[in-house]
């Protein structure tokens, strides 16, 4: 078995053990996410969204959000970036108008928090 | 056998007393935190959840849901949705108004409850509303028809694209968001409702 052999297979190996091992790990942003998961609750995400850790999040309306920090694109639009993400959260419908999200109603602040929130979910 | 059985019975009855002083307790100092702006604890959240689930299931043991629902029933039922639900409850694309969020517990936007709920539950639900919630008893105000024709209404809402929405809600002559094309941003609403 040859080293460049053992390499692959090594980080085959990581890969196979940790989803944290793709998800970026951002610098503080100004969200804090104790504070997302109560606006979550706040904002009913739930009722379309599964999330993890948010009590009675099960909703099938959209796509379910466990591990987000590991998502790639925002609704096939943006970016998964902090900045992104707030905007998404904040106004879903400049971003892709007549989807079915509707408007928040969050400050930029509170979708601050709840992009903290979701980076959470490794 | 007797030995035990006084003793026993006496502890018995000092367990029910003590949990009753704890019970009066909780409500007599304000222990139970009633502020809607802080969130349930999550295994009252849990419990409250569940309660709600199961007494929906059991009180909606006896109702008789119509054969059918005719495209008429669904129309009808948009409007008394677009009226009297929406600002809480949203639509597709559609949002609370803003005050919503400031609710515990929050209404859920009810795009799939079709999914969730046979319609013998959602006319319960409506009709005899959900105590310690701000959702009402519509029965009162709106009669049975007009509560069967919510419930048809939702049964077809998991299948109403937000455009479909928006054009429901222009024939009745209603603001909304303009849907000009996936390439421009239409005027996004502040708020509706």
């Amino acid at each position: 078995m040859n080293a460049r052999l053992l390499a692959i297979l090594g980080c085959l190996a990581l890969g196979a053990c940790g989803e944290s091992a793709k998800a970026p790990h951002w610098p503080p942003f100004g969200g804090d996410p104790d504070q997302g998961r109560v606006l979550v609750t706040r904002a009913s995400c739930g009722a379309c969204h599964r999330i993890p850790g948010v009590e009675n999040a099960h909703g099938e309306v959209g796509p379910p959000l466990a591990h987000y920090a590991q998502r790639t694109v925002i609704a096939g639009m943006l970016p998964n970036t902090p900045q992104n993400l707030t905007y998404w959260i904040a106004h879903p419908q400049a971003v892709v108008p007549g989807n079915a999200m509707p408007n928040t109603g969050l400050s930029d602040q509170e979708a601050r928090d709840v992009a903290a929130y979701l980076y959470t979910l490794r | 056998m007797k030995r035990w059985l006084i003793p026993g019975a006496v502890g018995l009855v000092l367990g029910y007393v003590l949990m009753g002083l704890v019970v009066l307790a909780v409500v007599e100092f304000g222990l139970f935190d009633v502020r809607a702006s802080t969130p349930h604890k999550r295994i009252v959240a849990w419990a409250a959840h569940k309660a709600m689930i199961d007494s929906m299931r059991l009180h909606s043991r006896h109702v008789q849901p119509p054969e059918r629902f005719t495209p008429a029933d669904v129309v009808a039922g948009f409007h008394a949705y677009d009226t009297h639900c929406v600002m809480c409850h949203g639509g597709p694309g559609v949002a609370r108004a803003a005050w919503v969020k400031g609710m515990t517990p929050s209404p859920p936007y009810i795009v799939d409850s079709a999914r969730f709920w046979t319609p013998a539950e959602l006319f319960t639900i409506v009709n005899d509303g959900v105590k310690m919630t701000a959702m009402p008893a519509w029965g009162d105000t709106l009669g049975r028809g007009r509560v069967w024709n919510v419930v048809a209404f939702l049964e077809a809402l998991p299948y109403l694209s937000p455009r479909d929405y928006d054009a429901l809600r222009r024939a009745k002559g209603q603001m909304g968001p303009v849907f000009t094309g996936p390439k421009t941003a239409g005027p996004v609403p502040a708020q509706n409702g």
